[in-house]
């Protein structure tokens, strides 16, 4: 669903990926780990066609995003480190725009739906997002995805500043979003949450994708010490 | 998709208390602005038809004396007021709206440059026109500078265009929106204005005026959309939002306040125009000395005394059949006249070309040809004046003429000649029709080019500048 092909991108010289290789099937859910700057956004990036490959190619659903920058975006839903919202409007408010954006109709009730579904506590949806919490943007952002229909899913740093319960219902909902068959990107730093709900992580080093493992071959202990080896100049 | 952005864009601005106030600030000037353009146009149309009835009759009423005091007696010429002139007074502050017609002189227009106006001075008043050409930008600055650097800066332009939407359709739907906005603040205003042309208005030119009130609002709805795409071209481009009100608050003071003055200037430096006391004078020396300057006003009476002479074949002048004093009288018109005409119309080409070089300064500022049009559709600017005083110079000519004529006539070798009412009464009163929108639009047709450039440059620059909108 998700193909990055010799995917690398060079910004006037230093180089943000380096030929990238990865294939992201529907129901999976990849996490990224690697310090800041290791190349986890550029990715997003070049996957939402935000900025343009060096050289290589990004594809979702078989298309190069390039080539095909509006089709793209009809299977994906990005959520950012933080889902920014129109201060103004109320939460389902913002959710009906989003979705009457991506090309989606839906009555109120389904909206609001949507917005249970993401876990926002009821009577939330009616308020407007200036009183938000930042757990409550990010759910906001899982129903925009859940409405879109979304097939691949790219997140970037969506749990960081979560606490922990938030972070914990914030994976229980990819998990479920990925149970639908979605395939999922998450650029993540939270070694333990890659571990719980990613299917595979892959550590990524000055651009480069240094390791690629499966969470079911591994502890946690693993996990973290293969993470470590990797950092270690 | 379009009207459901442009349906957020307008809700989100009602919901900000901010932009409540500034379009309360907004509609309250223009109220007042429109209020006050509509009692100054009532309060002059009194006077001016008062001032015609009581004009006529003082002339048909003057009672019995020599015709040449009746000429000089004189009557006043008053230019009617479009109704629209509420809107823009145009140069009639600087101008005024009546002249005396006497005999022997064409008077004063006061198109002088020591009561030209100046950009800064006319800034103080409150019209409409000055609402709806600095103002009503200001607020469409204010309301579109955020449009893309604000999502951009807030993150959520990158979302937007995570759903695939095209960067075009966006950037119609924002401006759709604010358009929604504006409509809260001009609509019930141009209602109210048409309601009153309507049923407070001259109802024998209503058909004139409604053309007209038509067109300008067209104008200025062209007006609007050029500040509009150059707003949303900026706010694209700009790195930040203070960039770009930054930018466009620069645009607003060289649009508004620089280039009218600094185009004034220029035009003033490259057609220079007499003071009002030098054109006096040029027009005294003319008189005197004759158009060509070769020729005193004695030796044209000699000149006159001679042919008449010759043409009546008798050998003294109070042995003419005709009053000398009529004849001369009229051949002093006769030349004033020709003076009058090179004079003028060299200073009013002056101001012509004046005029001209503001409007060329249209290509950096919109504001130049559209407060042109504006005045123009208000019947207030500088050219309308002059086909006024063209016309009545004219009427002015014809009625000293008719005055001179009785004297040549009847005058012949009477030491007292004295007429009455009979002879005020042939002489009919100034009529003046002003020129039709048609004719207006003919003579602005290089602003209303002028605009309609800026208005689709401005448009392509914003759906240029939309579509190649940088994410990060």
């Amino acid at each position: 669903m998700l193909q990055a092909i010799e995917l690398s991108k060079t910004y006037k010289g230093s180089v943000a990926l380096n030929a990238l290789n990865l294939n992201i099937d529907p129901g999976e859910i990849f996490c990224l780990l690697g310090a800041n700057g290791a190349g986890k956004t550029t990715t997003i990036n070049l996957f939402l066609n935000f900025v343009s490959p060096s050289s290589g190619a990004a594809r979702i659903n078989g298309l190069n995003v390039v080539d095909h920058p509006l089709e793209t975006k009809k299977f994906l839903a990005y959520i950012p480190e933080q889902v920014m919202l129109y201060r103004n409007l109320t939460g389902v408010e913002n959710l009906e725009y989003f979705t009457c954006l991506s090309g989606e109709r839906y009555s109120r009730p389904q909206l609001l739906d949507f917005l249970a579904q993401a876990g926002l506590p009821a009577g939330a949806a009616e308020k407007r997002v200036n009183s938000y919490s930042k757990g409550m943007r990010q759910k906001v952002g899982i129903a925009i995805a859940i409405a879109k229909r979304a097939r691949a899913l790219l997140l970037d740093e969506p749990t960081s500043g979560l606490d922990p319960k938030a972070s914990n219902e914030f994976s229980e909902l990819l998990k479920k979003l990925s149970g639908t068959g979605a395939a999922i990107l998450m650029a993540t730093h939270d070694l333990f949450r890659a571990k719980e709900s990613g299917t595979r992580v892959g550590i990524m080093k000055h651009g480069r994708m240094v390791a690629a493992l499966r969470t079911e071959d591994l502890g946690h202990a693993d996990l973290e010490r293969i993470y470590l080896e990797h950092m270690h100049d | 998709m379009i009207l459901e952005i442009a349906k957020k864009e307008a809700r989100e601005t009602f919901r900000d208390g901010r932009f409540r106030i500034l379009a309360a600030v907004v509609i309250a000037l223009l109220a007042v602005s429109l209020g006050l353009g509509w009692k100054r146009y009532s309060d002059v149309s009194r006077q001016i038809e008062a001032g015609r009835k009581a004009t006529r009759q003082n002339w048909l009423t003057q009672g019995e004396k020599n015709p040449h005091s009746a000429a000089h007696y004189g009557v006043y010429a008053f230019m009617p007021r479009t109704p629209l002139s509420f809107v823009d007074d145009g140069v009639d502050p600087y101008t005024g709206v009546s002249v005396w017609l006497e005999a022997h002189k064409q008077n004063d227009f006061k198109y002088k440059p020591a009561e030209d106006s100046n950009t800064l001075a006319r800034f103080g008043e409150l019209t409409g026109a000055a609402v709806l050409q600095l103002l009503i930008p200001l607020l469409i600055i204010l309301l579109s500078f955020t449009t893309f650097a604000g999502e951009r800066e807030q993150g959520t332009l990158r979302q937007l265009l995570s759903l695939g939407i095209k960067r075009e359709d966006l950037a119609a739907g924002k401006a759709l929106g604010i358009a929604a906005s504006l409509g809260m603040v001009l609509v019930p205003a141009a209602l109210i204005g048409a309601g009153v042309l309507i049923f407070l208005g001259d109802p024998r030119v209503l058909p004139d005026t409604a053309a007209r009130l038509v067109l300008l609002a067209l104008f200025y709805l062209f007006y609007f959309a050029a500040i509009l795409g150059t707003s949303l071209a900026v706010s694209a481009w700009s790195k930040s939002t203070r960039a770009a009100l930054l930018t466009l608050l620069g645009f607003w003071i060289v649009n508004g306040l620089i280039a009218p003055r600094a185009f004034t200037d220029v035009a003033r430096y490259l057609h220079p125009t007499p003071s009002a006391f030098d054109f006096a004078k040029m027009v005294a020396h003319d008189l005197e000395n004759g158009i060509n300057g070769d020729s005193s006003t004695a030796q044209r009476a000699r000149e006159l005394q001679q042919r008449l002479l010759k043409q009546y074949q008798v050998d003294r002048i109070d042995k003419l059949p005709v009053s000398y004093r009529g004849v001369s009288l009229q051949e002093g018109e006769n030349h004033g006249d020709e003076v009058f005409d090179k004079r003028y119309s060299e200073l009013w080409d002056d101001f012509e070309r004046q005029n001209a070089v503001r409007r060329a300064g249209g290509i950096i500022a919109p504001l130049l040809p559209m407060r042109s049009l504006s005045m123009a559709l208000a019947g207030t600017d500088f050219a309308q004046h002059r086909d006024f005083a063209v016309a009545a110079e004219n009427y002015r000519r014809m009625f000293i003429r008719m005055i001179n004529d009785d004297i040549t006539k009847n005058a012949a070798g009477k030491d007292l000649y004295v007429r009455g009412d009979d002879l005020w009464q042939t002489v009919p009163e100034f009529q003046y029709v002003a020129p039709g929108v048609a004719a207006v639009l003919r003579a602005n047709l290089g602003s209303i080019a002028l605009l309609l450039l800026w208005t689709f440059a401005a448009v392509c620059a914003a759906w240029w500048s939309a579509r190649r909108i940088e994410v990060l």
